[in-house]
């Protein structure tokens, strides 16, 4: 009796919801579509593959966790993690700090605001090649490297840079910034844009200072933007890659070796396409749970009315 | 109420047998225009040729100048005079070099992709291995074969078996500038011919402010690691798996290379670099390894006048030089149309149009008069007989990064070229017996 009486309750809340957005669902089949050919297929058979040798022609076959336990012996691909967590680390803060500083300024009202915006969001237009081969000449670590020879002026030795180990990754994450900082900006603005004006004029008449303003008004008014950036900025430097393929090869020493990098490697010049979609499992969990962990902590919609 | 939803679900059942439907005629179009295809030149082919051959086949290269003209008609002539002759029809598309081995393989996966492509030596033993490439042994007969220059017949084959139809050779040797030498009082006559003779120049250009040589360590190995080793008389793995590269004679590369880093004649970046054309385009680098698209920039671009001399010789003279050759898939279903093309386009004949467009070297003796009139490309054309085409093994290319992670070790003082040479061995066991 009890299950009838939920089961009608069920097809009529169904019918009542067709009634009501039908036409939304509709329009939403080709999207979803879309989403299940291109997303949710390869996302599964990337897991069916983990457990077969992948033959790029004929018949996968079943080879259990062997592609599993291989990564628990595999140094480089832990070195790759380690690195990319290294990247993560030298990259997610500085971007979100140098694009709030880029909107703060461009926001102040200063002259000219609508030039430097561009100016600033330069670097997102253009090609991350061109971007790539500019700043792997500026840090060449040669005497005459364009960054050397500044230095040189106050007194600081030639550094290798990307030719070394100590430094490479660093120069790979300062490029990221460069390029990236001017997308983290706009969010930022926009977010300036919208909060109340009113909040700022009653910090003032309390004989708030600007820097105090900016602390306890707007940083914290600005918390739905922290979060969007930084879980953007997060997914994005676990998936560095470009950088390392460009200017390094992963090199030296594996230094700059991400897991993006690496798992294309494993996947495109050693055919190890069983393998590659076990680092790619890898990298989907470590994004997952840092997305988790940023959404309890700084998730929450700000409450400060 | 019941009524109207009826109506929207019909509505939302039609869209979605329509969109199949439309889907499903779209493809029967599609495959009714094929078979009309391949009746017709079915047909066509019986009618005009005694080849036997019939159908189309796909055929897929790269771009191997910087955008000429001559190459899109090349092509099409190629295309044309294939099927007057044989009556098949030649699809030809020009694939970019980027991410080459990624479209083919996936194009492969797919059970698509092309009948004829293009690959060097290094991927081939790996494509062969994974029986992504047709064994052509069958179509191909010794003398068919025997118009070859025998370095670029090697690098074709894998355990006995004709994989590729070579179409062209590079051979990289030594490429000095002139005007340092002039500085330096170095007689462009007696050039090094030994490592020894060679230490002893760089050590001069060193101290004149120059470098000696250049050495693009994130770059492959084969234009820096290897030619050392094979002068040494050494080598990375054999057909047998047996690892040589920690031996001694293949150790001594490794002390050749951290010689000429610690003392500074190759650039300090040199143990990421991808290249050191600027330096040595701007004067500042004594010679390079080159190929012929070097030879053809420093024509182009003349920054300073320019020397060729043959491959150093420690043990024995041999350089790199890779061959580019063209493969059929091995699920062609074509087989033998292909296997005719990749004849017909490394023939004597297509070879010289094909060469004298790109300017690589011709892998038949006979095609190589083109460069009659052109001093450089002969005399790189003559080191051919010393070329090795990398690590021909199906993990060559797997070796070579844990190989160049060891020497940027090494170059970074981290640890000594024995320890290098050994702990590539150790990686290379362990990547082959995985």
């Amino acid at each position: 009796m009890t299950s009838t009486t939920s089961k009608q309750s069920f097809s009529a809340r169904i019918k009542r919801e067709l009634n009501k957005n039908l036409l939304v669902y509709v329009v939403l089949i080709p999207v979803i579509i879309h989403f299940l050919i291109f997303q949710i297929y390869p996302f599964a058979l990337s897991f069916y593959l983990t457990f077969h040798d992948w033959k790029i022609i004929g018949d996968p076959e079943f080879v259990g966790l062997k592609h599993w336990k291989n990564l628990f012996d595999d140094e480089i691909a832990w070195k790759a993690i380690w690195n990319t967590v290294k990247f993560s680390i030298y990259y997610i803060v500085p971007t979100m700090a140098l694009g709030l500083i880029l909107a703060v300024i461009i926001n102040s009202g200063v002259k000219y605001s609508g030039f430097f915006k561009g100016l600033f969001f330069l670097p997102v237009v253009t090609s991350f090649v061109i971007i790539a081969g500019i700043w792997g000449w500026l840090f060449r670590g040669t005497e005459d490297g364009f960054i050397n020879y500044l230095i040189g002026f106050v007194g600081i030795d030639p550094q290798l840079f990307l030719s070394s180990s100590s430094q490479a990754l660093l120069v790979l994450a300062g490029l990221s910034i460069f390029k990236v900082a001017g997308t983290t900006m706009i969010y930022y603005y926009a977010g300036l844009q919208s909060i109340d004006r009113q909040l700022y004029e009653a910090a003032r008449i309390d004989g708030a200072s600007p820097w105090k303003i900016f602390w306890k008004v707007t940083f914290p008014m600005l918390k739905p933007i922290h979060f969007y950036v930084a879980i953007t900025t997060t997914i994005g430097s676990f998936q560095i890659f470009d950088s390392a393929f460009l200017l390094t090869n992963g090199g030296p020493n594996y230094s700059t070796t991400t897991i993006v990098y690496y798992l294309y490697h494993q996947g495109f010049t050693s055919l190890n396409l069983s393998y590659a979609a076990v680092l790619s499992y890898v990298l989907f969990f470590i994004i997952l749970i840092i997305a988790l962990i940023q959404r309890k902590y700084i998730g929450k919609d700000p409450n400060y009315y | 109420m019941s009524n109207t939803i009826f109506k929207r679900l019909g509505l939302l059942f039609l869209v979605l047998v329509l969109s199949v439907v439309m889907a499903a005629c779209s493809e029967d179009e599609t495959t009714t225009t094929n078979a009309d295809t391949d009746t017709d030149s079915g047909s066509a082919s019986t009618d005009t040729d005694s080849s036997g051959l019939s159908g189309e086949i796909t055929v897929w290269a790269h771009p191997y100048t910087d955008g000429s003209t001559g190459e899109g008609d090349m092509w099409k002539t190629f295309a044309s005079d294939f099927e007057a002759e044989t009556g098949v029809k030649v699809n030809f598309e020009q694939i970019p070099w980027a991410n080459r081995d990624q479209k083919i393989l996936t194009a492969l996966a797919a059970g698509q992709g092309p009948d004829v492509f293009y690959v060097i030596p290094d991927q081939m033993p790996q494509y062969a291995e994974q029986q992504l490439i047709l064994d052509i042994s069958q179509y191909v007969t010794d003398e068919e074969l025997s118009g070859f220059v025998p370095t670029a017949i090697e690098a074709t084959s894998w355990k006995g078996k004709q994989y590729g139809m070579p179409i062209l050779q590079t051979a990289e040797s030594l490429i000095y500038n002139k005007d340092i030498l002039t500085e330096l009082g170095v007689d462009e006559n007696s050039l090094p011919t030994t490592w020894d003779e060679f230490k002893a120049l760089a050590e001069k250009a060193k101290a004149a402010g120059y470098y000696a040589f250049s050495y693009a360590g994130g770059g492959s190995l084969n234009n820096t690691l290897y030619p050392f080793l094979w002068q040494a008389g050494g080598n990375v793995i054999d057909e047998d798996n047996n690892i040589l590269i920690n031996k001694p004679e293949a150790v001594k590369s490794f002390e050749l290379i951290n010689e000429m880093y610690t003392k500074g004649w190759i650039p300090q970046d040199s143990v990421t670099a991808l290249d050191h054309d600027s330096l040595y385009l701007g004067g500042k680098l004594l010679a390079i390894n080159g190929s012929g698209i070097s030879v053809n920039r420093l024509l182009d671009e003349k920054p300073f006048e320019f020397v060729i001399a043959p491959p150093l010789k420690d043990a024995e003279q041999l350089t790199y030089g890779t061959v580019g050759m063209f493969v059929g898939s091995a699920i062609s279903k074509n087989p033998e149309a292909a296997a005719e093309f990749m004849k017909y386009v490394t023939n004597t004949e297509n070879q010289r149009t094909f060469n004298n467009i790109t300017q690589y070297i011709p892998t038949r003796d006979e095609a190589k008069d083109i460069f009659d009139s052109q001093q450089y490309m002969a005399q790189l054309a003559g080191y051919t007989e010393f070329a090795k085409p990398g690590v021909i093994h199906p993990e060559g290319r797997n070796i070579m990064p844990l190989v160049q992670a060891e020497i940027q070790a090494m170059l970074e003082g981290k640890q000594s070229p024995q320890e290098a040479a050994d702990k590539a061995a150790e990686a290379i066991d362990k990547l082959i017996n995985k």
